[in-house]
């Protein structure tokens, strides 16, 4: 079975992939050597803003993802949550390869909550991949729901796309 | 030819062997092999590239594929094992005998999430979590979704996607625009508070790793994946006449060119085309009651 691993995740460029997962490595390494989110704090413009109170309506950020970036802003957050510490930390680029996707970051605890966005906009995370959700804020509530205590792992991201 | 059983009806005997053979595929790190590879084919339909495993046309070629490359591995261990199906519209309790200790055990417990009783329950010491999301080396469980509950999908819920006479429709994702068998079993199209649909309900319905992007960790992944290759079988036999679709490779011009398998072509990572598996009659039938 190891031959599946040589062959990638499929047609998609190998270039282009291999760049995303150098940078989602590079990502997750500045969060565990610092071991806290300090790094990332003075990029948060805002605490929880009205992008997570949405929950009911679909995001729409898959159609315009590249441009989105005021709207990144917006989208961040930072509370706990049944005792987790949940972010959103926006990256301050338009560039989806190092948010995969996402205008912001998400962190539990300091830990980055890997992501995939749906066609329709709505996110997955690792820790569900059989349910979306509408909006960051709604995607991390949604893996502490599933993950209760447990620690995200570093290696998390290898386990999707 | 051999038979898959529904797994109710397989003696303890029976149910011992299946379990000692999965135990053996874990101890020889096959097992992690699987985890990875599932979870490492899920392509998003919001991304970039090759979607074969989910969220398209080829959801169910690409796990019939799965399942009989997981079945063989059992069979190089014990070649009287085939793996068994779980009828969730039929065995729906949180007490029905697959959660048995003697079977795949229980729900998590409340604490946690930790499956405490049967093979797979990590005091047990033959089930190690390895490839996972989290940190923690036990499998978790929370049966019915217990913040918001939910329940496993009913035989009405299965024979409404059955009656669905066209296998898939563009534009061959996972969006309720994509109409058609195939996206409806796989459940995308419903909204957060409902859990789901059918193949999606049942993931969420176990919860714990069945939920996550290494849900085969969970054991009872195989016998829900053999019942959705049961699903696709009953409807292939009320719709003889329609077959797998897209059936020719898509145009250059559609936005989903290179993202998803027509008929003939091949799947990774066994290279497998849907053609090659519309019809596996020759290698193992259903017991079906
Ligand atoms: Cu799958
Ligand atoms: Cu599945």
């Amino acid at each position: 079975m190891s031959e599946a691993k040589e062959n990638g995740g499929g047609k998609a460029s190998p270039s282009a992939h291999t760049r995303r997962r150098v940078l989602r490595a590079a990502f997750t390494a500045a969060v565990a050597v610092t071991g806290t989110t300090a790094v990332l704090h003075p990029i948060i413009t805002a605490g929880e803003s009205d992008a997570g109170k949405t929950g009911s309506g679909r995001s729409d950020a898959g159609s315009d993802r590249a441009g989105s970036a005021p709207a990144a802003a917006a989208g961040a957050f930072d509370e706990v949550y049944r005792g987790r510490r949940i972010q959103g930390v926006p990256t301050g680029t338009a560039d989806a390869a190092t948010t995969e996707g996402s205008p912001v970051v998400i962190l539990i605890d300091g830990r980055q909550l890997h992501v995939m966005r749906r066609a329709d906009g709505t996110y997955l995370s690792v820790a569900n991949h059989y349910q979306p959700y509408a909006t960051p804020l709604d995607t991390a509530r949604g893996a502490v729901d599933v993950i209760g205590g447990a620690k995200l792992s570093l290696a998390g991201g290898a386990y999707h796309h | 030819m051999y038979t898959r059983q529904n797994q109710k009806n397989m003696t303890s005997a029976q149910r011992a062997k299946f379990v000692r053979a999965v135990l053996k595929l874990k101890s020889k790190g096959i097992y992690d092999d699987f985890v990875r590879i599932h979870g490492q084919y899920y392509v998003s339909d919001g991304d970039t590239g090759l979607r074969v495993g989910h969220m398209t046309p080829s959801f169910f070629p690409w796990h019939r594929r799965l399942i009989l490359e997981f079945e063989r591995k059992l069979q190089s261990v014990d070649s009287s094992v085939t793996l068994p199906y779980w009828d969730w519209t039929r065995d729906n309790a949180k007490t029905s005998s697959i959660w048995a200790s003697d079977f795949l055990g229980g729900d998590g417990r409340r604490s946690d999430g930790q499956v405490m009783t049967g093979p797979f329950a990590y005091v047990n010491g033959n089930w190690p979590i390895t490839v996972a999301v989290t940190d923690e080396k036990y499998l978790t469980r929370q049966f019915g979704r217990p913040d918001r509950p939910i329940g496993l999908p009913t035989k009405a819920d299965l024979d409404k996607a059955i009656a669905e006479s066209v296998y898939d429709t563009s534009p061959w994702n996972s969006t309720a625009t994509t109409k058609g068998f195939r996206n409806r079993i796989e459940g995308w199209t419903v909204s957060e508070t409902q859990g789901g649909l059918l193949h999606n309900r049942v993931h969420q319905w176990v919860g714990g790793h069945m939920t996550g992007a290494t849900s085969p960790n969970d054991p009872v992944f195989w016998l829900h994946h053999a019942f959705i290759d049961l699903i696709w079988l009953r409807w292939q036999r009320k719709y003889p006449k329609s077959g797998y679709l897209p059936a020719r490779p898509l145009a250059a011009s559609d936005p989903q060119h290179g993202r998803v398998v027509s008929l003939n072509e091949p799947m990774p990572p066994w290279n497998t085309k849907p053609s090659e598996v519309m019809n596996l009659q020759n290698i193992y039938r259903y017991e079906e009651n």
